[in-house]
């Protein structure tokens, strides 16, 4: 008798268990957004009556070494005394962490994030086709929200007609230069106007390939983008092409340079994992290309004394194809969207509105970084910072022509970002040619894109 | 009377139960349920916010043309079969080594097992600042001073021809000090009038290795076997660490199943895919352990 009894309870615990299973893996699977937002809303119905103070949580990453999270909060917390902002770090950006981490959090429908900030357009390309992201389009309406004020980066964000982010930052690849190097090589500095030969050959004249004496002319990071996207500013093609010849010429400047000591080697660099910003802090590298993001990480780690090197470093434009203005550059893309199965969408808005509007971008401004609204006061506020370098042609610099998306929407982004990466990393250490690794490009982008 | 004795049983099984709940809840909810759930998400297109859909197999399907998974599949192949008897062969012959009164043993068995110890993360980046694929590198300047061609040296695991190599050759490393252990435990474990008996014999050496050594550790070999080879089909730290470089990006000479999975499931969120690999994983080390346990009859029977 008690036998049986203690089986049937053994049996019950255990279907319990796994019912509370299943139910698990049934809301995070076919989870309606509905059912979740109408008892959220039950919840915060209560906690307004009780407190009258909303609060939205907002998924952000490395907030130690962010510096305009807590100003912004903080001022819009004293324009809008009924609403709070929790700050919630999901992990850095520097790896993958925060973006994996989002996703797990805002899948299924058990999420209680109001904000999600978008590192970059993959991932907001692919928390939208996940359907966690709310369409802005309905706000922007109501309010008139003018989003001439991006200068287009708006459209190129839209995904079937809807807007799910607003840009609140938008840094742009610029050249980085290292006066005294070219003082000693009595090379003459790099100019606001240079075409890709004229780079190539001023990286070749500064350069010192004497074995244990090097000056590197100039220095590439590890990424595909540092290769492949300044091909795709000519205005002609794109990374979602499908045929890649146009890499050609940049791949065979890069590899021989690379061949020649001009550059590092490739493959030195991907084991040693060694940062680009680190690269040309050794002070033997007399110029690279990276994103405007860099400039207040010099100017930090100038000011903490890590980097020592390079107390001169200047800024110039991207250099440029020919027949083409100089300004034009690679653009990248950091917004702020609402979580779909957020219960308090008005309220987030108000802090969209707030964070990529003229207000929030003067705030971010004020930290160093670029924001996507871009006015003179912005420009201005960012180059009289303390660091930052005081030559005419450095804050001349600043001043971008069009912009291009490193990585333009595609529902392929991913697929074609794997096979890009790939064939680079082939080409780049050496395992390819040139033309192979662009011919395995054109054949297996094309293959996903049929 | 009767009901008494049973009921203590009864006592006696729930107890007994209830010790083993607590590990088992945790195994129904960590392990169990998470496996039976990738079964039937292997048959599904999922990107775990969406409704499920079932595809039946043309995740299955997919596989056989993903140039990727036919070249994670080879290389965890190729891997798991250079990194099994090497390991063994190094293991064992270290036990051995080890197994006599020589100076210094307890400090030689230390540093054998120290790899096993050490954090992976941390010896792999010091692995991958001697196997600089520079000439400058510490591993590239001896072979260079051993009169290796400067323009061959090997670039190890940022070369697609070596990364293999390196791949194997630190594993090796890395647990053999782990299994040297467990030989040693198996050496001793050996009677000692049985190489009393052979040197009346006149047995020599290779003869005592060949006809007590070997057939008396077999069981500890098969042991060893088995464990090395499900860890070597569900490698992933190991390369990520060595050949990922700073973004984690494997190519197809270095890319193994699970790290397939992982870009698979939490980097394009085809969750139905990257369980559908995890299910083929599952079926080779299923295989493979069977076809051990078979092996293992004729082991204990011989």
């Amino acid at each position: 008798m008690k036998k049986r009894l203690g089986s049937v309870m053994l049996a019950c615990s255990l279907a319990a268990v796994t019912m509370a299973g299943c139910s698990g893996s049934n809301s995070s699977g076919g989870g309606t957004t509905s059912a979740p937002t109408a008892a959220d809303a039950g919840a915060t119905t209560d906690a307004t009556a009780a407190g009258d103070v909303k609060t939205l949580k907002w998924a952000i990453w490395d907030i130690n070494s962010v510096f305009y999270y807590q100003p912004l909060v903080d001022e819009f917390e004293r324009r809008n005394p009924d609403i709070k902002i929790e700050m919630v770090d999901l992990g850095s950006a520097g790896t993958s962490d925060y973006v994996t981490n989002l996703a797990i959090e805002l899948s299924g429908g058990g999420t209680d994030f109001d904000l999600a900030t978008m590192q970059s357009v993959p991932q907001y390309t692919t928390l939208v086709s996940k359907g966690v992201l709310a369409k802005l389009d309905d706000f922007v309406a109501r309010d008139s929200w003018e989003l001439a004020q991006y200068s287009g980066l708006t459209e190129q964000l839209t995904i079937d007609g809807a807007l799910y982010e607003l840009p609140f930052r938008s840094d742009f690849w610029m050249l980085y230069y290292n006066p005294d190097v070219f003082e000693k090589q009595g090379v003459a500095m790099p100019t606001n106007d240079m075409t890709w030969a004229e780079y190539d050959l001023l990286a070749r004249e500064v350069a010192d390939p004497t074995p244990g004496n090097e000056i590197y002319g100039t220095h590439y990071h590890t990424w595909r983008s540092c290769v492949q996207c300044p091909a795709t500013l000519d205005g002609q093609h794109t990374v979602l092409d499908g045929n890649y010849d146009f890499y050609q010429p940049f791949y065979d400047m890069v590899v021989s340079q690379m061949e020649d000591g001009i550059s590092r080697n490739y493959a030195e660099l991907k084991t040693s994992s060694l940062h680009h910003s680190d690269a040309f802090a050794q002070g033997n590298t007399a110029m690279y290309y990276m994103g405007s993001w860099q400039i207040q990480g010099f100017i930090n780690k100038i000011k903490t004394g890590e980097y020592t090197e390079i107390p001169n470093w200047r800024l110039a434009k991207l250099p440029h194809a020919p027949g083409v203005a100089a300004g034009d550059t690679i653009g990248t893309v950091t917004g702020i969207s609402i979580v779909e199965n957020s219960s308090k969408k008005d309220e987030a808005w108000e802090f969209v509105k707030f964070m990529a509007g003229p207000e929030g971008a003067g705030i971010i401004a004020g930290t160093g970084s670029f924001p996507a609204v871009m006015t003179d006061e912005v420009i201005a506020e960012i180059a009289s910072m303390d660091g930052f370098p005081q030559d005419a042609q450095s804050k001349e610099a600043m001043k971008k022509g069009k912009l291009y998306l490193e990585m333009p929407i595609s529902p392929y982004t991913t697929d074609i970002e794997t096979i890009l990466n790939e064939q680079h990393d082939a080409i780049m250490t050496g395992a390819e040619t040139v033309e192979s690794g662009i011919k395995a490009m054109n054949e297996q982008v094309s293959a996903i894109l049929e | 009377m009767k009901n008494k004795a049973l009921s203590k049983r009864m006592r006696n099984n729930l107890l007994s139960y209830s010790f083993i709940l607590p590990n088992f809840l945790g195994f129904l909810i960590f392990t169990l349920g998470p496996i039976l759930f990738a079964f039937i998400l292997a048959f599904m297109e999922w990107d775990g916010n969406h409704a499920m859909k079932f595809v039946g197999f043309e995740n299955f399907i997919a596989l056989v043309s993903n140039q990727r998974f036919l070249a994670a599949l080879r290389n965890t192949v190729v891997y798991s079969l250079a990194t099994v008897p090497c390991t063994l062969v190094v293991a064992l012959g270290l036990a051995i080594l080890l197994n006599q009164n020589i100076r210094g043993r307890a400090f030689f068995r230390t540093v054998s097992f120290f790899p096993y110890v050490a954090s992976l993360v941390a010896v792999a980046a010091v692995w991958n600042m001697l196997f600089s694929p520079s000439k400058s590198g510490p591993v590239n300047m001896i072979l260079y001073s051993l009169g290796w061609e400067a323009k061959s040296l090997p670039a190890w695991a940022a070369s697609r021809d070596w990364v293999m190599f390196t791949l194997v050759l630190f594993s090796v490393w890395k647990n053999m000090g782990y299994y040297m252990v467990i030989y040693l435990a198996g050496l001793q474990g050996i009677n000692s009038e049985l190489y009393e008996a052979a040197s009346l014999d006149g047995a020599g050496r290779m003869q005592k290795f060949r006809y007590i050594t070997w057939p008396q550790l077999k069981p500890t070999t098969f042991f060893v076997t088995v464990i090395l080879t499900i860890n070597c089909f569900k490698v992933f730290d190991v390369v990520y660490m060595l050949a990922g470089g700073s973004n984690g990006i494997l190519n197809t000479s270095a890319i193994v199943l699970v790290s397939h999975i992982y870009e698979e499931s939490f980097g394009k969120w085809r969750l139905g895919y990257g369980s559908a690999v995890a299910m083929v994983l599952f079926l080779i080390v299923l295989v493979v352990t069977l076809i051990q346990f078979k092996g293992e009859k004729n082991y204990a029977n011989s």
